[in-house]
């Protein structure tokens, strides 16, 4: 028998909504059918390659990969005669998969109530036991569009509530969260290590002056670019609003880097044209 | 519009978005933005639209040991810093114009300030007028403000020109051993440090402002300010300054007379059985 929470509900639902949010979806005609959740577990089956020794190119990997060369001529054991930037695919791949698979997990679970869409979505990923290992979970609550029959597989935002109300009174429709994830690693070569290090471009000056660190600054400048162009290589045409991109770098050791760039947002598609809008007026809250 | 006439216009409209996603975009030309709905409404009403998410970094080298002992500004520091600035600034002019942009806003600055280097990153969605062709990098403007705010700064007739900003580090040289053993135990000003402060209040201040000047400005705005000890260096303190340069664009400024409204949302109040006691 069918929920229907406009004329007496006939089962119970569950749903994260506030309470607000829940007001602000009947007066969408969007009725909430169920609390729905996706997981995934996820090794990174290429961690190890992550501690391959310097000289060994990961350009076979695919993706974007740079070399950088010793200026000095010098041979030595300790001496950084080459670096490397190389992105971690496997990474990518992994962080990618985990997170797909909770997402396609969580549109299941709404598409098997009969959903529409799934409205305020939250994803996490906590590291698990175990080196590399990282649970992805996402959350929302499925909704129905009130005396209609779903067509598609279900449509997920990360909004809710009056910013829902907002985004279909401006013109756009909710069609996926996207969520991506770049990682590029840094092998320093020598001249990037005595920058780091605070010394000049060779091991014989002491700098005086402040130089830019070429390795580091191609580095973090492509894993956002990568960041973004996967976002974008998702959109198909459409847009993607309220991104949020997160850049986190970690330091094995001294010129081992890793760069971490997630980027979230909210895939939207135009269904009309901005209506030409009144030019904000100033107020002020009397609270 | 009625309330409930507004409430079927609106179950309309979320029908017409259900409908609409039976079939693929049409479009060609796909943004990004980490801007609100709300911030993009604002900019839709200046006649402004949202371009592409951009994002500018860059990282310079302090040599070794300028951190430790000495007197005066800490020249090399303040150079590695203005210069990560400038660097990061630069490329986010080139990522934004390349994209179509006219300018950047609502700019995130994460500034990370090691001992032997520092690292600026700003990360901002790139917009333009409407439908407006490519620019310049040159002319491309770059600002903290959100798009509120700008849509705000634009509707009073200025116009923002990029970001000001002024670093200086500074020593607090040591007392003598006399001079410590003497205050000690003491409630006393240790001057050494309160001036080392003014000294690089005034450089980095001093700075900004110039850098507001070099860019035909005539004020900066939302300032921001950064400063006190640096953790790595106990004899060594930071002020760091920076903002978004303005320029009166219209013949004058359009006064904005706020109405005053009265919300009726009333904040949710929760039971706090603490009240009881």
């Amino acid at each position: 028998m069918e929920t229907n929470l406009v004329d007496g509900a006939s089962t119970g639902f569950s749903s994260g909504l506030s309470v607000a949010d829940f007001a602000a979806c009947l007066a969408m005609d969007l009725e909430p059918v169920g609390l729905v959740q996706g997981f995934c577990a996820m090794q990174a089956g290429g961690f190890a390659m992550g501690l391959t020794q310097m000289g060994q190119p990961m350009g076979g990997q695919g993706g974007y990969v740079e070399n950088y060369q010793c200026p000095h001529g010098m041979v030595g054991g300790e001496h950084r005669m080459w670096g490397q930037n190389y992105e971690q695919t496997w990474v990518e791949q992994s962080w990618s998969g985990g997170f797909t698979a909770a997402l396609d997990r969580m549109r299941d679970e709404a598409a098997r109530l009969g959903a529409h869409g799934v409205v305020g979505v939250v994803d996490t990923e906590t590291p698990l036991a175990g080196a590399g290992v990282v649970e992805f979970h996402l959350r929302g609550t499925a909704v129905r569009v009130v005396g209609t029959t779903p067509t598609n597989t279900p449509w997920t935002t990360y909004l809710a509530g009056q910013r829902l109300v907002k985004l279909f009174e401006s013109g756009f429709a909710p069609v996926s969260v996207v969520a991506v994830a770049a990682s590029v690693r840094v092998y320093a070569y020598c001249v990037t290590e005595y920058l780091m290090g605070g010394g000049g471009v060779n091991i014989w000056s002491s700098s005086s002056s402040s130089v830019e660190i070429n390795q580091i600054v191609r580095a973090q400048s492509l894993s956002r670019d990568l960041a973004r162009s996967m976002a974008r290589a998702q959109l198909h045409g459409d847009d993607l609003h309220a991104a949020q991109l997160d850049v986190v770098d970690r330091e094995h050791e001294r010129g081992d880097l890793e760069i971490l760039s997630t980027l979230r947002g909210n895939r939207v598609r135009r269904f009309r044209a901005f209506e030409s809008l009144a030019t904000p007026r100033p107020t002020v809250r009397l609270t | 519009m009625s309330g409930e006439n507004r409430h079927d216009d609106l179950r309309a409209k979320v029908r017409e978005a259900v409908m609409s996603l039976d079939s693929p975009s049409t479009s060609s030309e796909a943004t990004t933005s980490d801007l609100s709905l709300d911030e993009e409404l604002n900019l839709h009403a200046i006649g402004w639209e949202a371009v592409e998410l951009v994002s500018g970094y860059s990282a310079f080298s302090t040599p070794m040991g300028v951190w430790s002992w000495g007197q005066g500004e800490i020249t090399a520091a303040t150079e590695a810093h203005a210069n990560a600035f400038s660097s990061a600034i630069r490329r986010l002019h080139h990522e934004a114009a390349t994209a179509g942009g006219h300018g950047v806003v609502g700019v995130h600055i994460e500034r990370s300030i090691f001992s032997t280097y520092t690292a600026v990153s700003l990360i901002g969605t790139a917009v333009r007028p409407i439908g407006a062709g490519r620019i310049s990098d040159d002319h491309v403007f770059v600002s903290d403000l959100s798009a509120r705010d700008f849509s705000r700064l634009v509707l009073a007739g200025w116009e923002p020109l990029g970001l000001a900003t002024g670093a200086s580090f500074v020593y607090a040289p040591r007392r003598t051993i006399g001079a410590a053993l003497a205050q000690q135990s003491q409630n006393v000003e240790l001057s050494n440090f309160t001036d080392a402060i003014y000294a690089a209040r005034e450089l980095a201040m001093e700075r900004m402002q110039q850098s507001a000047i070099d860019l035909h400005g005539s004020g900066v705005v939302e300032v921001k300010v950064v400063e006190g000890p640096m953790a790595f260096a106990a004899h060594a303190v930071g002020f760091t300054a920076w903002g978004t340069v303005v320029r009166l664009a219209a013949g004058e400024h359009r006064l904005m007379r706020p109405s005053l409204v009265v919300s009726l949302d009333d904040p949710v109040v929760t039971f706090d059985a603490a009240t009881l006691g």
